[in-house]
């Protein structure tokens, strides 16, 4: 038996996932989702969650696997070509549900983070308390309907 | 010690069981609300943070499945294509509703004289005219007067604004010459008795943090306690119990430690939607009612209406601001409404245009469309989904039908052991055609307002808001569970107020009519006091 940590606990391994899950973009003004801090919280949410739980962590154990296979240090030490490709194996063989199920949680962590709101041309802040502003209604749609109106 | 008897018990303190607990309060007996929920708090709904997204597919998920709180029930929705969704606390269903507040229109009170199918209501839109009015300026409702598709009414608050997603989709209709108009909103657009206007959180689906939704936690119930009703929280009631001839005569319910508790009432009064109300009265079976409560129609659980949606989304190349404002209410179009034959289905959909989806939501959404990619490229696709898109959402209108019910599951209970609900609903052939129809027509409006690309849900499963029609109301005691007055034909002191009265379920939210059903009853009851017992 093993003595290496469960693959959603393993946090270099799960770091590496994420970045390919969601590398960081062509001009690099947004992060990819391994370099955040996200995986105890998407590791957490993951093992709360009767249905897709087992689903995503049978699907990284399995990748964390095939990864070491080809490689002795496993996926963080991967180029992400070679690392996609183990991802991509597992998808069309027995974990077609894996990222789908990791998204569901890994897309809530990271667009929910700051620097991602910031990257995204969002202010980094909770709606409230100061809301937004909105545009107000066409006038020239109002005059439109005005036209129509039924009266008392 | 024994609970004091009431004279009237309200169970739910949801939209229904406030409005109508205001309201009767004015007969002078007292009033007691129970509920299996808490009170709500502003600083703990999820747009204080930056996890709001998150924690609206999590604890607050509109699914009690999902959510599994304390306060919720399960519900077995194994064999239904369509999932109810609820929320349990004083305020019920309008701690999380979008507050788009359409009423029903006179035809839809009349489809089987109108249409052939379905069946007309003992009462009318102008029996109930009063009551909306009554409930709008109660609830604070911002909206534009004068919509050709409704009979001339006034909303207390000048309208939302559309916003620029708004205004975009809102052009696309103008240019099809498709009726459409600024939605009657339970938002407030100015201050209104003491609330303040929203501020464009967004995400109403959550709970306002501002109190501009009105939720009847902030709108009815501080009103009805002024009036000296009570509201018990944390109480789960297991049946409703019968005197010796029949008449109920209060409740069994379970503490918020547990304990079973009695309490006597000589009304009692049933607010707990369209899968609770069932489920309550087909729990509370005796040798009087072996059938169940106020059951000897049959038609108790039956007819389950939901309103089956489809949502349409475009992609568009300008950004639309669309995160911003309030997210269910903008506009709504009625251009498709009625039935025409010629399109192979009878009766009719409203659209109703939503704001735009958040960062999370996009991703989402992007993923399961397929267009939004992992690994390479994904940053590229998000941004050009991201504040970029705009969707229409398709109300279909559901006939009643007696195949769709609710009935107690053979083996799931709530945490107390209470038999939960198992709801039995497949998609119509008429609905089926319906959402395709809107579908096509959709995709129109949104290509004709600049989208260049239209992606649609047919069948949007995590919609099933609208629970309607399992103790409707009718004249016949042989095919309806209450009268005109919401009161029970077989239960004289037992009444009836929630979504489940409905006859049919137009193709609108149905919270205003609920309410002013709600208001309407409990009227009927003050002025007919002294002889609403008489053929008991």
């Amino acid at each position: 038996m093993s003595d290496a940590p469960a693959a959603l606990d393993d946090q270099d391994f799960m770091d590496a996932l994420f970045d390919l899950v969601i590398p960081p973009s062509a001009s690099g003004e947004l992060p990819g989702a391994g370099t955040l801090g996200l995986s105890a919280a998407v590791a957490t949410a993951l093992q709360a969650d009767p249905l897709l739980g087992p689903l995503v962590e049978a699907g990284v154990q399995a990748v964390r696997e095939a990864a070491l296979t080809q490689h002795p240090e496993g996926l963080p030490s991967m180029t992400p070509q070679a690392g996609t490709k183990v991802i991509e194996a597992q998808l069309n063989s027995s974990h077609p549900l894996l990222i789908m199920g990791l998204a569901r949680y890994l897309y809530a962590a990271y667009y929910q983070h700051p620097r991602i709101l910031e990257g995204i041309g969002e202010l980094p802040r909770p709606p409230f308390p100061e809301g937004f502003d909105v545009e107000e209604t066409d006038a020239g749609l109002l005059e439109k309907l005005q036209a129509r109106r039924k009266t008392l | 010690m024994p609970n004091e008897p009431v004279g009237v018990l309200v169970i739910g303190a949801g939209a229904s069981g406030a409005a109508f607990s205001w309201s009767i309060a004015d007969a002078g007996m007292s009033v007691l609300c129970l509920d299996q929920g808490p009170w709500m708090k502003q600083q703990d709904y999820p747009s204080n943070g930056l996890d709001y997204e998150a924690r609206g597919m999590g604890d607050f998920s509109p699914s009690p499945n999902v959510r599994g709180l304390p306060a919720d029930y399960p519900v077995n929705e194994q064999h239904s294509d369509i999932s109810p969704l609820m929320f349990n606390a004083v305020g019920g269903g309008t701690i999380l509703w979008a507050a788009h507040f359409p009423r029903l229109t006179p035809r839809d009170f009349r489809m089987k004289s109108d249409d052939g199918v379905g069946e007309d209501w003992p009462i009318d839109y102008q029996t109930l005219e009063p009551y909306f009015a009554m409930n709008d300026r109660m609830m604070g409702v911002s909206g534009l007067s004068g919509d050709p598709a409704f009979p001339y009414h006034e909303p207390t608050l000048p309208p939302l604004p559309l916003g620029k997603i708004g205004n975009t989709m809102a052009a696309g209709f103008e240019k099809l010459g498709w009726h459409w108009w600024p939605s009657d909103s339970a938002i407030l657009s100015r201050e209104h008795e003491g609330r303040q206007p929203c501020i464009n959180l967004g995400p109403c689906t959550s709970g306002c943090a501002q109190g501009a939704k009105a939720s009847t936690d902030i709108t009815y119930w501080p009103a009805a306690q002024r009036k000296g009703v009570q509201v018990r929280t944390g109480c789960r009631v297991r049946e409703i119990t019968v005197r010796s001839d029949g008449m109920a005569d209060g409740v069994l319910y379970y503490d918020p430690e547990g304990e079973l508790q009695e309490q006597k009432a000589e009304i009692v009064v049933l607010a707990c939607n369209g899968i609770g109300t069932p489920r309550l009265l087909l729990n509370s079976k005796s040798s009087q009612h072996p059938d169940g409560l106020a059951n000897s129609s049959g038609r108790v659980g039956k007819n389950l209406m939901f309103h089956p949606y489809a949502m349409i989304t475009g992609i568009f190349e300008e950004p639309l601001q669309g995160r911003r404002g309030p997210v269910g209410c903008s506009f709504w179009s009625h251009e498709f409404y009625r039935t025409d034959r010629s399109r192979g289905f009878v009766r009719g959909y409203s659209f109703e245009a939503i704001r735009g989806f958040g960062p999370v939501q996009t991703a989402l959404w992007g993923m399961i469309r397929g267009f939004l990619p992992w690994g390479e490229g994904h940053h590229q696709k998000f941004a050009r989904l991201y504040d970029h898109t705009a969707s229409l959402i398709a109300i279909t209108e559901d006939l009643p039908d007696e195949t769709h019910t609710v009935t107690l599951d053979p083996e799931l209970t709530d945490s107390h052991g209470i038999p939960a609900p198992r709801v039995t609903y497949r998609l119509s052939d008429n609905s089926r055609k319906m959402l395709a129809h809107a579908v096509e027509r959709a995709k129109e409006a949104l290509t004709a307002a600049g989208a260049v690309e239209t992606s649609a849900e047919p069948l949007f499963r995590e919609a099933g808001w609208h629970l309607m029609g399992t103790a409707r109301m009718g004249k016949d005691p042989t095919t309806s569970v209450v009268n005109e007055w919401g009161q029970a034909h077989d239960v004289k002191n037992l009444f009836i107020v929630d979504g489940s009265v409905f006859v049919t379920a137009g193709a609108v939210n149905p919270t205003s009519t609920i309410q002013a059903l709600a208001l309407y009853v409990a009227d009927s009851i003050k002025k007919n006091i002294e002889t609403l017992f008489d053929s008991a």
